[in-house]
């Protein structure tokens, strides 16, 4: 079968059929953003809480409050410290997390995870959007160690998002983690920026999915899946 | 943030809000405020607490803080300028097609949730006062309510349940979801909102009795520190014969449950 990613006849599937992106365009869409390892590492180290401290800081007096009033004193500190935990997935890795939890198992049925808890927020008014996020693979004599599907989401969602790229990020590194068979993401969230502000939907939710593989050639696994994460 | 700036903060009069237009009791005289630090003024080497500074709360929830549309205006370059820096300092690139616009969106999403600045209780309440002969419960109840922690700026969201016991007047129903918008888009404690809303229809209508029941979830608490997820924080103020008769407040308390 010609792979158009390696560019030549094989004996064997190479990329399980994820033809669509070619590695580079993969690895690009996987890595989005992620600032130079040095940046990371110094903000990991707090070098950068006293410009984000003054930047609250800031943000107060434009919005007319007064910053020494008792209530408001350490909110700079606090909402710098807040704002970085909420960004924390900048300085993490999936080679990190997932070194040594990737084990062989013949095992082929589908696999899944669901209703995993998920924050994140909306790079466009830094504002969370939460949700829910559900995760089916079908391993190829490769499984992962299942909090660590949780742990990729954690990554993923804890920096600056837009829902779509979220789900596009986890599909695409668990596809590269373990080039499973097939892989779904369905990430249900509610987005603050809508329900808070702007046209004030309360109830209104956004559903994004990312379906590679065999599940998405093929319409009864893609329904099992759907049925599974249902119940 | 220039050096002095946190100095010049400490050395000028407080202004006439230091707790959000709550009052406390009266303090007697103005103490001046402290001396500012000797140190380079950065935001690490505030004084951790500065008694002098905050003495002067209002004496009234009339005396609102108001800021102006043209505030808001004049203040937007500012604020996206804060969050240029924030997120460079996250690592993130602000030239990036999804954050080009960002700042300003930020920014003007973050005045939209403290617009409660600019309006004040009379304002919302001038004609909605009606004199009826109705000495039963009035409650309104499942107010969506959306706040900023004002300690991590966060949103902490949830409901209102509102009932009062009027006294030959009643108010539009839904100004009272109106007092809790003034109250709630403000950088506040779940607390301190409660009360407010509570003294604000007390004073406006004068009732026989107030009671205010605030249920939310934070999400300070959710998305970082102890992540909790379906923790939920209940805040009640009864005020009048709420508090004092114990078969209203059950009246009310059961009324709002089902």
């Amino acid at each position: 079968m010609a792979c158009r990613a390696a560019g030549e006849e094989l004996p064997r599937p190479c990329c399980n059929g994820y033809s669509e992106l070619a590695p580079a365009d993969m690895r690009r869409a996987l890595v989005q953003e992620r600032p130079e390892k040095h940046s990371r590492e110094e903000a990991a180290e707090g070098g950068e809480l006293p410009a984000l401290e003054d930047a609250y800081l800031s943000i107060l007096e434009g919005l007319g409050e007064n910053p020494a009033r008792q209530g408001l004193l350490q909110t700079p500190r606090r909402a710098a410290k807040a704002m970085q935990f909420l960004t924390k997935g900048y300085q993490e890795t999936i080679e990190d997390i997932l070194n040594d939890a990737i084990f062989d198992e013949d095992h082929n049925e589908m696999v899944i995870v669901k209703d995993i808890d998920m924050f994140s927020l909306c790079e466009h008014h830094l504002v969370p959007f939460f949700g829910k996020v559900h995760i089916g693979y079908l391993p190829i004599k490769k499984v992962v160690g299942l909090s660590k599907l949780a742990r990729i989401v954690e990554i993923f969602s804890r920096r600056l998002q837009v829902q779509e790229r979220l789900t596009r990020q986890i599909a695409l590194a668990i596809t590269e983690a373990l080039k499973p068979a097939g892989v779904a993401v369905i990430v249900e969230a509610s987005h603050m920026c809508m329900v808070m502000r702007g046209v004030q939907k309360m109830n209104s939710r956004t559903v994004t999915s990312t379906m590679l593989g065999v599940l998405r050639e093929d319409p009864k696994t893609r329904e099992e899946f759907l049925t599974l994460i249902k119940n | 943030m220039e050096k002095g700036k946190l100095g010049a903060l400490l050395e000028q009069p407080p202004r006439s809000v230091s707790c959000n237009g709550y009052a406390l009791e009266e303090k007697p005289q103005q103490q001046p405020p402290p001396p500012p630090p000797a140190a380079p003024s950065r935001a690490l080497e505030r004084p951790r607490y500065s008694q002098g500074t905050s003495a002067r709360c209002l004496d009234s929830w009339r005396e609102e803080r108001t800021r102006s549309e043209e505030d808001n205006e004049m203040n937007l370059p500012s604020l996206a300028a804060a969050y240029t820096t924030i997120l460079r300092s996250l690592g993130e690139d602000p030239e990036r097609q999804g954050l080009l616009r960002t700042p300003w969106r930020a920014a003007t999403a973050m005045q939209f949730f403290t617009k409660g600045y600019q309006e004040t209780i009379s304002d919302v309440l001038n004609d909605a006062i009606f004199d009826e002969d109705h000495d039963e419960m009035v409650i309104v109840k499942d107010i969506d309510m959306f706040s900023l922690c004002e300690h991590h700026l966060v949103p902490f969201v949830g409901k209102v349940h509102i009932g009062y016991l009027p006294n030959k007047q009643v108010l539009g129903l839904s100004k009272l979801a109106r007092i809790v918008e003034i109250y709630s888009r403000r950088l506040q404690v779940q607390e301190r909102l409660t009360k407010q809303i509570a003294v604000a229809i007390t004073e406006a209508l004068q009732p026989t009795g107030v009671g205010v029941v605030i249920e939310a979830t934070h999400m300070c608490m959710v998305m970082r520190g102890v992540q909790k997820m379906n923790s939920k924080t209940v805040t009640s103020t009864m005020l009048g014969v709420f508090r004092e008769d114990a078969k209203t407040r059950e009246e009310f308390l059961t009324l709002i449950r089902s």
